[in-house]
């Protein structure tokens, strides 16, 4: 042990950096074959989880009343600390923004970092231009309200209470403002499904909306929605290295306990 | 001929974006986790070009609020007057920072104006809280009894009258919050963890391109 932390000392990772490193390196492979095993003998069966299944049904009901749908990706943006929230809320636009190329159902989403704009316009953008309508898209349909969290809470309070909304999806990256919004859609009798990773904010997600996604279930937005090979492997893989933690963890007790 | 260019062409577009994504995204993880003077610059160099990709994208978003008011204007649609204002104060606050951001005019907006609009607005909250605290806490499934009664027991564990009512209650609030809310939000944090983790390496693998461009979007 001392031995190998000299060499990772000699490299410049620190006991810290190398826990990570730890963790990170099996993804690598763990992916790729799990990616080639899903390829060749299909999805494996996944445990359902209401949100995403009654999210196709919110999206019938708005298209059939033809009111809009509200999509928020979080008030974290591309590249900062939060990204993977923001790209989890983004696969979810991506397959709202697929269903409203397909129907027609008019689609909002706002943003509060400018950096998640260009990205979310060009998902609406590519949604069109798959349906073989690029033409509909319509650039109003992303709108940035403010890049101040309160600020962004108020625009959207103002969407969700004045537009005629049916259905409200926020998935990302949230602090209090999230029930700021919510509970003007639950005033509004507006569907709802919220998800974000902060155990503080949980809370609220969980009183206020339809549907809470509880952490690490927004990531699956895309083996659920979308059905990716790539999705469902990366979950097959987080299950096989909870499952390596958990035994890690139980062998650390004894160990700790025996000696 | 053509037709074999236009092929290069759309590859170029469509691997590129890919290629340049995956090749900085593996050098910004060198550079997180080794200590080595050049990766460490070049690491630091493709941080401050991020800052200034989204100091343009800033611009973007004004662009963007300016063309949704002016065309709720133009249209008449619902609201539209707070479309006037918004454009009104977004155009009186630029003017007012042509000098700099310590201006007096600027400061002074700031102080008496986005201030107290932003604690008014956030006062909201003590009364949402409320609101969805009845909703939250009516028995519409097993989960929500166990819910409601988790609640009870560490609000009255909080109070005096708790201890009045004997040691029982605040023991019982103090494991409540030490082991089953601990392990809940540790489980909670390990598994969002792995699911960041998973995210990055999909990007960094190839099979998500989540950043735009021609085929842009998951695989």
């Amino acid at each position: 042990m001392g031995f190998l932390a000299e060499i990772l000392g000699n490299l410049g990772i620190g006991q810290q950096h190398a826990l990570m490193f730890a963790l990170l390196l099996p993804f690598f492979p763990l992916l790729l074959l799990l990616n080639r095993r899903i390829r060749e003998r299909g999805n494996p069966p996944l445990r359902p989880i209401p949100a995403y299944e009654d999210l196709e049904a919110y999206l019938g009901e708005a298209t059939e009343s033809g009111r809009t749908v509200h999509v928020s990706m979080g008030t974290g943006g591309i590249g900062t600390g939060v990204t993977a929230e923001s790209l989890a809320g983004l696969t979810v636009l991506e397959h709202i923004a697929g269903h409203s190329a397909a129907t027609g159902l008019k689609t909002v989403a706002t943003v509060s970092d400018p950096s998640l704009l260009p990205v979310a316009q060009d998902v609406m953008r590519e949604a069109c231009a798959a349906q073989g309508y690029p033409e509909a898209y319509d650039p109003e349909c992303v709108r940035f309200v403010s890049s101040d969290k309160v600020a962004y809470a108020a625009g959207v309070m103002d969407i969700l209470g004045h537009d005629k909304v049916s259905c409200n999806v926020m998935i990302g990256n949230f602090s209090d403002e999230f029930l700021l919004m919510s509970e003007v859609g639950a005033r509004n009798a507006v569907n709802q499904v919220g998800g974000t990773t902060s155990p503080q904010i949980l809370p609220f997600v969980y009183a206020s909306t339809d549907h809470a996604l509880i952490g690490e279930e927004i990531f699956a937005a895309g083996a659920y929605l979308l059905g990716k090979t790539a999705h469902v492997a990366s979950l097959a893989a987080q299950d096989w290295l909870r499952t390596a933690i958990i035994l890690t963890i139980l062998i650390g007790i004894l160990v700790r306990s025996l000696a | 001929m053509r037709r074999l260019g236009r092929a290069v062409a759309v590859g170029v577009r469509r691997s590129l974006p890919m290629a340049m994504a995956m090749a900085i995204g593996a050098l910004m993880l060198i550079d997180f986790f080794f200590d080595e003077r050049h990766i460490n610059a070049l690491g630091g160099f493709f941080l401050e070009s991020a800052v200034i990709v989204v100091a343009f994208a800033l611009l973007l978003g004004l662009l963007n609020v300016l063309v949704v008011h002016l065309r709720r204007i133009i249209k008449r649609e619902g609201g539209w007057f707070y479309s006037i204002a918004l454009l009104a104060m977004a155009l009186m606050v630029m003017v007012a920072g042509i000098p700099g951001p310590d201006n007096s005019a600027v400061v002074w907006i700031f102080d008496y104006i986005q201030f107290p609009l932003q604690a008014a607005t956030f006062s909201l909250l003590a009364f949402f809280v409320a609101t969805a605290a009845y909703r939250g806490l009516r028995l519409r499934s097993l989960e929500a009894v166990a819910f409601v009664l988790t609640a009870v027991v560490v609000l009255i564990g909080q109070v005096p009258v708790g201890r009045v009512l004997g040691d029982v209650v605040p023991a019982l609030k103090d494991w409540i919050l030490n082991v089953p809310s601990t392990a809940g939000v540790r489980g909670i944090i390990i598994g969002v963890a792995l699911g960041t983790i998973a995210t990055g390496v999909r990007v960094l693998m190839g099979f998500d391109r989540p950043y735009g461009g021609e085929g842009g979007g998951t695989q």
